[in-house]
């Protein structure tokens, strides 16, 4: 199990008086096990919207809650995956990975097997003993992922996980994530300004507005996707070549660029 | 009042309450080995009063600091043109810099033997001690502000034609000054240290002849306000230098006040 | 411009030396001041070998740096075992920063020399006194460095710990210390640089060991070499600490694929 829901949440930075108000009215249900893509101009909040969930930050008004219970503080039932990896310089990969195990009280046995399947199923295995600096950004980026899908968390919070990769290597993962996501489902919010990427992941895309920010619109992508058999497609550029693909892409942008443009005039 | 502020200052009140609880009232620490803060009172009123160690508090004040202000202004005149000429010509630091690395590991204070050596008890053995003691940070760190200079910022300066001494007063002394500045705050607090050890070592009169007498005759309540005026001593001088950096450094808004 | 070479600065570096002890053996040996304030280099150096072998004041110079140096290991080690950690600490829990801080800020501006009459009065002459001499000296770097290391720590990393669900004690052994350690070995490097150098002070003024009060005895009996002998000693001693720290540091940083 892992709903989330967003009810009539607000967050206004500053005094109530003359804040800023960063958020307001804030309605979103993610349910149990679905992949929910979150789009949005930069400074509609939604990063802020995650850290919610994550419990690194509460907000000024409503509540935000998972299966029901009120988030309060950060927990291994809700794995982040990082921007910026996050991995701790000083421990190797496996260390890094094995951190939430020990923290849960696992023992050691299944710890190690538990390492191990993650980093056969990442193809991680030959870098266990490697430093987080010897790697690659993208084999960092699948460290990070492997350190949150090793706790089997109810819920998997992804922030622009692949924001800080070069083009191909972000194919590569998007692929990846899409077999994982498939294969293992779990609830997913995942943040990102990539609007093809959200339309590829997603089972549904939410898309935000600023000023104050608001979930302003939510697409349905999975029963077009279902309907239109893109997982048959190995390879992400079939997937967008499809004229089901080309239209909802176009259809989110559509709302985007309606934003930007009540932004200028 | 912030919650810092308050658990803050609770502190301080509780330090302050414990101090006396186990001074005055309970005596678990004894008046030999910790003074009350009625001996320290009566401690503060004698030497501001009749006196201690040859003179009363303003004297001593009035010593320790004339002699750290001209022992230091020695030391920042002679190592701050050192470091300068050290950062900009790479002759005169592979020249320089062999005999500097000698002397630089000698800690301050153990200057102080040769300078009584040299020159006795005197004043002028101070001014030496203190010389030696504040030297070094005023030449590595002019040195250094020299070294992180901008290099484009001096090769537009070379491009516009910049005679040398227009140069060296309009681009290199302030665009090294930060790092000059902090040079001199870490010479200013050696040059306060070694002449209060220095003192201690011997001396007539001034801030650490007062604690070394009052070691002597075993006298609680002086230390502590000897301590006391030490710290505090230190402590403005050191927020002067402070006022004449921002001052002088009013351009840059990097600078931040005395840290 | 000439093309400047490691050559050159050997070549100029050796010139510069050589004046600079040239200079100095010429003032001495010519008389123009009394070779009893300053012996010549070679004098000093015949005195500081014949030191390492033959007891002043109680010792040989190797007694007198030994006994200092366990003296120093002393302080500096307490003060590291008792600095860090409460940094780390003041650095996780907002309550202990809150008041610690404000007791620190009273009293870390006291010059550690300062404290002498009272160390003198508490742990005696011996070992105690100066111990905590250079514990006042090597303490304050050592707070504010593991603090600051701990208050600086990269906060992506902290939530990421947090999300791991990191207890408090694992924070702070796993994730703080690491994070603080380029900071907490800057720290040592000061550190050990103020408690070596109050540890010279403590032995001028109190101590009946040590190469402190070797000068000491040295500056009464006008042995200008001893006194001289003794800061070679110090100097020699202060270099290799710090050259060993920096080691440290050194290999800290290139393990985190940091540069130097």
């Amino acid at each position: 199990m892992g709903a989330i829901r967003f009810d009539n949440v607000g967050r206004i930075y500053g005094t109530k008086q003359d804040g800023f108000e960063a958020l307001k009215g804030v309605n979103l249900d993610i349910a149990d096990r679905e992949f929910m893509a979150v789009v949005g101009p930069s400074g509609c909040g939604k990063t802020t919207c995650l850290r919610f969930v994550a419990g690194f930050d509460q907000p000024t008004s409503g509540i935000v809650s998972v299966d029901g219970v009120q988030v309060t503080k950060p927990g291994p039932d809700r794995a982040v995956v990082f921007q910026q990896f996050a991995l701790m310089p000083w421990k190797t990969v496996c260390e890094n990975i094995e951190l939430g195990l020990r923290n849960k009280g696992v023992p050691k046995a299944e710890r190690i097997k538990k390492v191990n399947d993650i980093l056969a199923l990442m193809s991680l295995t030959s870098y266990a003993d490697a430093f987080p600096h010897q790697l690659s950004g993208g084999m960092q980026q699948r460290v990070s992922i492997a350190r949150a899908y090793v706790l089997d968390p109810e819920v998997l919070l992804m922030d622009e996980p692949f924001g800080a990769l070069d083009a191909q290597t972000r194919v590569v993962m998007q692929e990846e994530l899409v077999r994982l996501a498939r294969r293992n489902p779990r609830t997913v919010m995942f943040i990102t300004h990539a609007v093809e990427e959200a339309v590829y992941l997603a089972d549904r895309v939410a898309i935000m507005a600023r000023q104050p920010g608001r979930v302003k619109e939510i697409i349905d992508i999975r029963s077009v996707r279902e309907a239109e058999r893109w997982d048959d497609h190995e390879k992400i550029e079939d997937v967008m070549d499809l004229e089901s693909f080309v239209h909802l892409r176009t259809q989110i942008w559509r709302s985007l660029r309606q934003e930007k443009a009540m932004e200028i005039a | 009042m912030s919650r810092k502020a308050a658990v803050g200052s609770a502190t301080i009140v509780a330090a302050l309450a414990l101090w006396f609880f186990a001074t005055t009232m309970t005596q678990m620490i004894s008046p030999g080995r910790f003074p009350s803060p009625a001996d320290t009172w009566v401690a503060f009123k004698q030497i501001t009063g009749v006196g201690y160690a040859n003179g009363v508090l303003i004297d001593h004040v009035v010593r320790s600091v004339v002699l750290v202000t001209l022992g230091f202004l020695v030391a920042i005149c002679t190592g701050v043109p050192l470091g300068l000429l050290m950062g900009w010509s790479r002759k005169a630091e592979a020249l320089i810099n062999p005999v500097f690395l000698v002397i630089r590991p000698i800690p301050p204070l153990a200057w102080i033997p040769l300078a009584i050596l040299w020159l006795g008890l005197g004043d002028m053995a101070k001014i030496l001690v203190i010389w030696f003691a504040a030297f070094v940070p005023s030449v590595i760190n002019a040195y250094t502000g020299v070294r992180n200079l901008d290099k484009p910022l001096i090769e537009a300066a070379q491009m516009l034609g910049t005679p040398f001494s227009t140069f060296v007063r309009e681009i290199l002394l302030p665009g090294a000054s930060p790092m000059i500045f902090t040079g001199l705050r870490l010479s200013l607090q050696a040059s306060w240290t070694t002449l209060v050890a220095a003192e201690l070592v011997g001396a007539m009169t001034g801030l650490g002849r007062v604690l070394n007498a009052a070691q002597q005759d075993l006298f609680p309540g002086m230390i502590l306000v000897g301590m006391i005026v030490v710290t505090l001593c230190g402590w403005v001088m050191t927020a002067a230098l402070g006022v004449i950096e921002r001052r002088a450094l009013s351009w840059n808004t990097a600078t931040r006040a005395g840290d | 411009m000439r093309i400047f070479n490691t050559q050159n600065v050997i070549v100029l570096g050796l010139i510069g030396f050589g004046g600079f002890l040239g200079f100095w053996t010429l003032l001495s040996v010519s008389g123009l001041i009394p070779s009893l304030f300053l012996p010549s280099p070679a004098s000093v150096i015949e005195r500081f070998v014949f030191l390492l072998s033959h007891r002043f004041a109680g010792g040989t110079l190797i007694d007198h740096l030994w006994a200092s140096m366990l003296r120093f290991g002393g302080g500096f080690g307490l003060a590291v075992l008792i600095g860090v950690p409460l940094g780390l600490l003041m650095g996780w829990f907002r309550l202990l920063d809150d008041i610690v801080t404000p007791l620190f800020d009273a009293v870390r501006f006291i010059a550690p020399i300062a404290w002498v009459p009272f160390a003198a009065l508490w742990f005696g002459t011996g070992i105690g006194g100066p111990i905590m001499i250079i514990f006042a000296g090597a303490f304050p770097p050592c707070l504010i460095n593991a603090y600051r290391g701990a208050k600086f720590a990269d906060p992506r990393l902290i939530e990421a710990a947090q999300m791991l669900g990191t207890p408090d004690r694992r924070m702070i052994t796993e994730i703080l210390l690491p994070s603080a350690v380029p900071s907490i070995i800057a720290g040592l490097r000061i550190s050990a640089g103020l408690g070596w150098q109050s540890l010279v002070g403590a032995e001028l003024i109190v101590a009946s060991t040590g190469i402190g009060y070797m000068m000491v005895q040295g500056q009464g009996n006008v042995s200008t070499t001893t006194v001289m002998a003794g800061m070679i000693g110090i100097g020699f001693i202060g270099m290799v600490i710090d050259i060993a720290l920096r080691r440290v540091e050194e290999a800290i940083l290139r393990r985190r694929g940091l540069s130097v």
